[in-house]
């Protein structure tokens, strides 16, 4: 049980640990994919949602 | 300024020529044609259609633009293969899930019922040996608590919503994808990583041989009761699973790794590609775990133990494992002589 335990818990570790790093150093897609002249204020809200 | 006076009243005149020369070149014209007259033109109707154009594009065409964004993908306006890909995943993925996974479950049940729980034919010993090391399990539940996760969560894009969004209507669907989809990304670094370290744990474990043909021959033993081929650490069977689950897996994460770099492909026509390998291998390793997950717990006694707490009992271990079991005790790693005796089994 403590084994199966660790692994669970190092899974849930590793997986918050990527996204730390993956959203450290990567940029995200509205800046990334666009130009400064073509980006959306309030990127992923302002083109979706019930706005 | 009497030049430019005098070119001023030349030009005049001769606009007006030209003015009526015009209207009678279209009197003439609308005479001619009348029905240019009622500019009969129709932009919606005479334009290219989309269909004739998409039927008009073959296997591999597509219709490019020319963009400044740094999204070289986003410049593919018409892809036809695009609709083979979409129906591929509305229609046909689905099918293909649904046929294994709900097989699988079809096929268990029915093996269930003829064969019945696989017993420990001499009864427990009540001596045990270790079959799996610490590290060993922790790879497995590392790989298999991910591997659940990411099945779950990936059923999810191919049936959520036929399945559980009626239940839990729009908005909690929505946010239980959301969150899954999260999970999905992100659990999928310590499966790859469950999966490099099994494979290197394990590969020397799992190398086919001759064992294994006879072990398949007499059917492994599942089949006629009291028959137990001789096995080494892992039957022919097991040898099969973790094929599969390296395999699979490493397939599983090449195309993921595409899904999750999507700029890595570098073209819609590859990004689709993968998306359709991950599907149809993700269904096929599902069912192929539920198979294991089966042997594993309630199709045969004793086997949870292995992963459990990593002991197993002396006479499953010599039923299932005997050559395994016979290097052990050379190794001095197991008790040797020791007479089975017979135990209640549950």
């Amino acid at each position: 049980m403590k084994v199966f335990l660790a692994a669970l818990l190092f899974a849930a570790i590793a997986a918050v640990g990527m996204s730390i790093l993956l959203n450290t150093i990567q940029q995200p897609s509205s800046v990334a994919f666009t130009t400064s002249g073509a980006r959306v204020g309030d990127p992923g809200n302002n083109l979706v949602g019930p706005g | 300024m009497p030049s430019s006076l005098s070119t001023l009243k030349a030009c005049v005149p001769r606009a007006s020529i030209a003015k009526a020369l015009c209207a009678a070149f279209a009197l003439l014209f609308v005479l001619a044609y009348p029905a240019a007259a009622q500019l009969s033109f129709k932009p919606t109707a005479e334009a290219v259609q989309e269909d004739k154009l998409l039927n008009a594009l073959k296997e591999g065409d597509k219709i490019s633009g020319r963009i400044t964004i740094p999204d070289a993908m986003a410049s593919s306006l018409i892809q036809p293969a695009g609709r083979d890909w979409r129906d591929f995943h509305r229609s046909k993925l689905p099918i293909i899930g649904g046929v294994a996974i709900i097989g699988m479950f079809a096929l268990l049940a029915i093996f269930l019922m003829l064969r019945g729980r696989i017993r420990v034919d001499h009864g427990f010993s009540g001596t045990t040996i270790l079959r799996f090391a610490s590290f060993e399990r922790f790879t497995h539940w590392l790989t298999a608590s991910c591997f659940i996760v990411l099945a779950l969560s990936g059923l999810n894009i191919s049936f959520g919503r036929i399945l559980i969004l009626p239940l839990f209507g729009a908005e909690a669907f929505a946010t239980m994808s959301t969150y899954a989809k999260l999970a999905h990304d992100y659990l999928a670094f310590p499966f790859m990583l469950g999966l490099v370290v099994m494979f290197l744990i394990w590969i020397k474990d799992n190398i086919p041989g001759k064992v294994d043909l006879q072990w398949l021959k007499q059917g492994g033993g599942i089949l006629p009761n009291g028959k137990h081929p001789p096995a080494k650490r892992f039957n022919a069977g097991q040898k099969g699973i973790f094929w599969i689950v390296i395999i699979g897996g490493a397939l599983m994460s090449l195309s993921g790794w595409f899904l999750l770099f999507p700029y890595l492909p570098a073209n819609v026509t590859a990004l689709q590609f993968w998306t359709v390998i991950h599907a149809v291998i993700a269904m096929l390793f599902i069912a192929a775990m539920l198979a294991h997950i089966y042997i594993g717990t309630i199709g045969m006694e004793g086997a949870f133990d292995a992963m459990g707490t990593g002991q197993v009992d002396l006479n499953w271990a010599k039923e299932h494992h005997a050559l395994w079991v016979e290097e052990e005790q050379a190794k001095g790693h197991a008790p040797s002589g020791t007479t089975p005796r017979a135990m209640p089994a549950e």
